[in-house]
C-alpha cells in the first residue's frame, strides 16, 4: 500500500469523534484554536507512527524518501488534518538534532517529538535583533554544570503552549555578531522563565515575550560548540524549505477553492478584474507548486538552488495577496465579525505575518541578490542597538 | 545534471544551438540589421538553423523525419531563440503550424507537411481567422492582422469558422488569386508582421487540411501559445544578464549602482519573476501532462499568460535600471522590451488567457468575453 492510501485510510478511521472540531483548524493563524484537543491529536498521530517519518529508522523514522513524503503531506491536507501541535519539534528541531546533536541528544530529544508528547518553541528573535538576528544579546554562562541564562526573548510563538524552547544566546562575554554564540536546549517550566502572550493583528494571543532570569539547562543541552550557535541556527533556518511546502500548497488550494466557491454564490465571479485575480492567483499556486518539484528534483546536496531562493518570498506574497483577494470577493460584508473571525478574515490578518517571519520579503530580497545574484553586501552600520 | 525535467540530449541540443545563436547576434550587432533591412526575418540564417543544424524539426515525429524531443525539446529551442530574439519562423512553423497540422490534417498531408516542416523546407504562417473572416458561398473575405511571419511563407495555414461553427483549416499559396499580404513596420522589429487580405477568396483554390471543433481548436491553440512561454523566459533571462552586467560596472555616487539596496532589490523581483515564469514553462512542456490534454490546455495557459507578464515587467525594469542607455536605440535592450509587449498582446493577449483560465477553472460568467463564445 502507498503511503497515501495508508494515511488515507488512516485519517478516515481516526480523524473523527472529538477530532471532528479540528479539521481543518489550527493551522498558521489559527494556532489558539483547541490548544488541547491538538495535543491530543499530535499524541494519537504519534502512536500511530506518523511522526517522524523521514528519520532514519534506528530513531523510529521509515527512512521515508521524498516524494513519498510530499505525498504524505498532501494527504494529510487533503483530509483537513488539524494544524500540527508539534511542527516545530518534527520539521525544525528534529532535523538539526539529527544532523549536529550527540548521541546522547538523539536518545534524549527524538522520542519526545515522535510521540508528539513534548512540544518546541523557536527562541531566536529579540528585541534588538529581528532580521539583525546576530545582534543578540540573551546571555548564557557556564556555571557548575549549568547554563545560567538571562535575557529577551520576542515573538515567541506558541511558547505558552511549549515544553522545550530552543535558544541561540551569547556565550562569550565581548564577543559581537555571528561570533560566540551558543544553541541551547532549555526546558520552560522552571522558575527562572516567564512567558507573557503578545495580543497580535487578530486580538488573539500566539506568540510570546518569554523572558530568562537565571533560567537553567544542563550543560550537556547545547547543541554544537560554544561559538558553533549561529551555525547551527541557520542550519536549522535552512530545513525550513522542502516536501511540507508541499501539503501547505494543498492548504492553500483550499483556500482558494473557498474563494472561487464564494465567488460563484455572490455573483463576483462575473466582475472581470475579480475574474482575472482569481485566474492570477490560480496560476501563481500552480507555479508554485511547479517551483517546488523543481526545488526537490534539484540540488541533493543541501546548496540552494535557484528556485530555491525564490521560494519563501514567492509563497508569502501569494498568500498574502490571497488574504486581500478574499476579502475583496466578499466585498463590504467582509467587514462583519459574525462571533469569531471567519476563515477569510483570519486569511487576511494572518497573511500580513507571512511576508515578515522566517525572513522578511526585504530580506529575502537582500538575499536573492547577494547570493543568487552575486551583487554587492549591504554595508553594515554599528550594531549597538 | 541537467534541470529539471529536462534529460541529457535536452542539454546538449541546449549548448549547441546557445553557441549557434551567440555567433548569430554577433554583440547584437545582427538585430540592428534584421531590424532595419529584414522586416524581422533573416534567411540565410533561418535556412541555417533548421536546415544544416536540423532545429526545426525539434518536436515532430520521427517517422516525419523529426527528432522527436517533446515539449521539452522546442522548449529549449524557444528559449534560446528568445535569448537572442532569433529573427525566424521557428515559432509559426514548427510549433503554430505543426501542431495544427498534426492534431487534424490527413496523414497523407501530415507525410508532406510534417516532413518539410522538419527538413526546413517550408515556410508556414499559421493564422486564426476566427471573427474576422468571413465564408459565404465558398468565397472568403476579410483581414488578418498581424499575421506573423505571412511575408515569407510558402504556405498560409487559416483556420475559418464556418457557419455550423466548425472550424474549417486550409492552406493558400501566397500567389492565391484575391489573397495579399502586405508586410507593416511593427513597434517589434525583430518579428516578421504582416496584413493579409482575402478578397474573395475561392475555398477551394486553397488545400483543404482539417476540420474540426471549436474546442479542439482552441486547446491546440493554447498548447502550442505555451510555447511562447519559452520565449519569454530566454528574453527575460537575457534582460537580467544585461542589467547585472551593467550594475557591476556602472558607477554613481562612488559606489556601483548594484550597490544600492533599491537597484538590488528590483533585481531580485525580475529574478522571482523569471524563475517561476520558467516554472510555469517547463510544467507546460513537462511529460507529466502527456495523455492529458485538458491539463496540457491549462498548463499552457498559465505559461503564456503568467510568462508574458513576467517578461514585460522584467523588460520594462531592465530599462529603468540602466538609465538614458537603455532608452538608446544602438543598445539592444529596446527590441526585447518591445518583444515583452508584443508576447503579452499576440497569440491571445493575457488579458483574454486570464479570462480563459478563469472559466476554466470554474468561475460561473454569464458574459464570457473572449473570442465571441
Ligand atoms: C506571526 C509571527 C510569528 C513569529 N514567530 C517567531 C518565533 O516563533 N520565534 C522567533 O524567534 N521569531 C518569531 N517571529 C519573529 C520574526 O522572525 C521577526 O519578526 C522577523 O525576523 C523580523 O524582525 P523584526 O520584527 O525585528 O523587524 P525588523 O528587523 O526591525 O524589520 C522592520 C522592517 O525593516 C526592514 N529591514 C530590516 N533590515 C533590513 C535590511 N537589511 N534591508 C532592508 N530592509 C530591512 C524589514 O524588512 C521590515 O520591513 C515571528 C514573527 C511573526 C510576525
Amino acid at each position: 500500500m502507498s503511503i497515501r492510501e495508508e494515511l488515507n485510510q488512516w485519517m478516515l478511521e481516526n480523524l473523527t469523534g472529538e477530532f471532528e472540531q479540528i479539521r481543518w483548524r489550527g493551522g498558521p493563524g489559527d494556532e489558539d484554536s483547541s490548544p488541547e484537543l491538538r495535543r491530543a491529536w499530535e499524541q494519537k498521530f504519534g502512536e500511530a507512527g506518523w511522526i517522524g517519518l523521514q528519520w532514519p529508522k534506528e530513531y523510529g523514522g521509515r527512512d521515508l524518501s521524498l516524494m513519498d513524503f510530499v505525498e504524505f503531506n498532501e494527504e494529510y491536507a487533503r483530509h483537513g488534518g488539524p494544524g500540527r501541535a508539534g511542527h516545530i519539534g518534527e520539521t525544525l528541531m528534529a532535523p538539526t538534532i539529527l544532523a549536529y546533536g550527540t548521541q546522547a541528544q538523539k536518545e534524549r530529544f527524538l522520542p519526545g517529538i515522535k510521540n508528539g508528547t513534548e512540544l518546541w518553541c523557536q527562541g531566536y528573535s529579540e528585541p534588538n535583533a529581528g532580521s539583525d538576528l546576530s545582534n543578540i544579546k540573551t546571555k548564557a554562562r557556564l556555571v557548575d554544570g549549568h547554563w545560567v541564562i538571562d535575557g529577551q526573548k520576542i515573538w515567541t510563538s506558541l511558547a505558552h503552549e511549549s515544553d522545550w524552547i530552543f535558544v541561540l544566546a551569547r556565550a562569550e562575554e565581548g564577543t559581537k555578531g555571528r561570533d560566540g554564540l551558543v544553541f541551547l536546549l532549555v526546558e520552560l517550566d522552571q522558575p527562572g522563565i516567564d512567558i507573557r502572550p503578545i495580543h497580535q493583528i487578530s486580538g488573539t494571543a500566539e506568540f510570546n515575550e518569554v523572558y530568562f532570569t537565571e533560567a537553567k539547562t544542563e550543560a550537556d543541552n547545547i547543541i554544537g560548540e560554544v561559538g558553533e550557535g549561529w551555525k547551527i541556527a541557520m542550519a536549522l533556518l535552512g530545513f525550513e524549505r522542502g516536501a511540507s511546502t508541499l501539503g501547505q500548497q494543498m492548504m492553500f488550494q483550499n483556500e482558494l477553492n473557498l474563494i472561487i466557491k464564494t465567488a460563484n454564490e455572490n455573483g463576483r465571479a462575473n466582475d472581470p478584474s475579480l475574474r482575472r485575480r482569481i485566474a492570477e492567483a490560480h496560476a501563481g499556486l500552480k507555479v508554485m507548486r511547479f517551483n517546488a518539484l523543481r526545488m526537490l528534483n534539484g540540488t541533493q546536496d543541501g546548496s540552494t538552488s535557484k528556485e530555491g531562493y525564490i521560494s519563501k518570498i514567492f509563497w508569502a506574497t501569494w498568500h498574502r495577496d490571497l488574504g486581500e483577494l478574499a476579502m475583496d470577493v466578499i466585498g463590504a460584508d467582509a467587514e462583519i465579525i459574525e462571533d469569531e473571525l471567519s476563515p477569510m478574515q483570519k486569511l487576511f490578518l494572518f497573511s500580513r505575518a507571512d511576508t515578515i517571519y522566517a525572513g522578511t520579503n526585504q530580506i529575502q530580497r537582500n538575499i536573492i541578490s547577494e547570493r543568487a545574484l552575486g551583487m554587492p553586501k549591504e554595508p553594515r552600520g554599528n550594531t549597538n542597538g | 545534471m541537467p534541470p529539471f525535467p529536462f534529460q541529457e540530449d535536452h542539454e546538449m541540443i541546449r549548448e549547441a544551438v546557445k553557441g549557434w545563436l551567440s555567433d548569430w547576434e554577433d554583440g547584437g550587432k545582427t538585430l540592428h540589421r534584421v531590424a532595419k533591412d529584414g522586416h524581422g526575418f533573416d534567411r540565410a540564417a533561418w535556412e541555417g538553423f533548421a536546415r544544416d543544424q536540423g532545429m526545426a524539426g525539434i518536436s515532430i515525429a520521427e517517422q516525419y523525419g523529426g527528432a522527436d524531443m517533446g515539449l521539452l525539446g522546442r522548449t529549449v529551442i524557444m528559449e534560446e531563440t528568445g535569448y537572442t530574439l532569433f529573427s525566424a519562423p521557428f515559432f509559426s512553423t514548427c510549433v503554430l503550424a505543426a501542431d495544427i497540422i498534426e492534431a487534424f490534417a490527413s496523414e497523407d498531408d501530415k507525410a508532406d507537411l510534417l516532413s518539410k516542416i522538419a527538413s526546413g523546407d517550408i515556410i508556414i504562417s499559421a493564422l486564426d481567422g476566427r471573427g474576422k473572416l468571413s465564408l459565404e458561398d465558398n468565397k472568403l473575405n476579410g483581414t488578418i492582422s498581424p499575421a506573423t511571419d505571412a511575408v515569407h511563407a510558402d504556405l498560409i495555414l487559416v483556420a475559418i469558422q464556418n457557419k455550423d461553427n466548425d472550424i474549417v483549416l486550409t492552406g493558400y499559396s501566397p500567389n492565391t488569386a484575391g489573397l495579399s499580404v502586405t508586410p507593416y513596420a511593427s513597434i517589434d522589429p525583430t518579428r516578421s508582421q504582416a496584413k493579409v487580405s482575402f478578397d474573395n477568396v475561392s475555398l477551394s483554390d486553397g488545400q483543404a487540411i482539417g476540420k474540426t471543433d471549436e474546442t479542439a481548436f482552441s486547446q491546440t491553440l493554447q498548447i502550442a501559445h505555451g510555447a511562447l512561454a519559452a520565449e519569454c523566459v530566454g528574453g527575460g533571462q537575457r534582460c537580467l544578464d544585461m542589467t547585472l552586467d551593467y550594475a557591476n560596472q556602472r558607477v554613481q555616487f562612488g559606489r556601483q549602482i548594484g550597490s544600492f539596496q533599491s537597484v538590488k532589490h528590483k533585481c531580485a523581483d525580475m529574478f522571482i519573476a523569471l524563475e517561476s515564469a520558467r516554472s510555469a514553462s517547463y510544467f507546460a512542456a513537462s511529460p507529466d501532462l502527456d495523455g492529458d490534454r485538458t491539463a496540457k490546455f491549462e498548463a499552457a495557459l498559465i505559461a503564456k499568460n503568467y510568462a508574458s507578464e513576467a517578461f514585460f515587467k522584467i523588460a520594462g525594469d531592465a530599462i529603468q535600471m540602466h538609465g538614458g542607455i537603455g532608452f538608446t536605440w544602438e543598445y539592444p535592450l529596446h527590441y526585447f522590451f518591445k518583444r515583452a509587449r508584443s508576447n503579452r498582446a499576440l497569440f491571445t493577449s493575457s488579458e483574454d488567457g486570464f479570462q480563459m483560465l478563469a472559466d476554466q477553472i470554474g468561475l460561473k460568467s454569464n458574459t464570457s468575453a473572449i473570442m465571441g463564445k
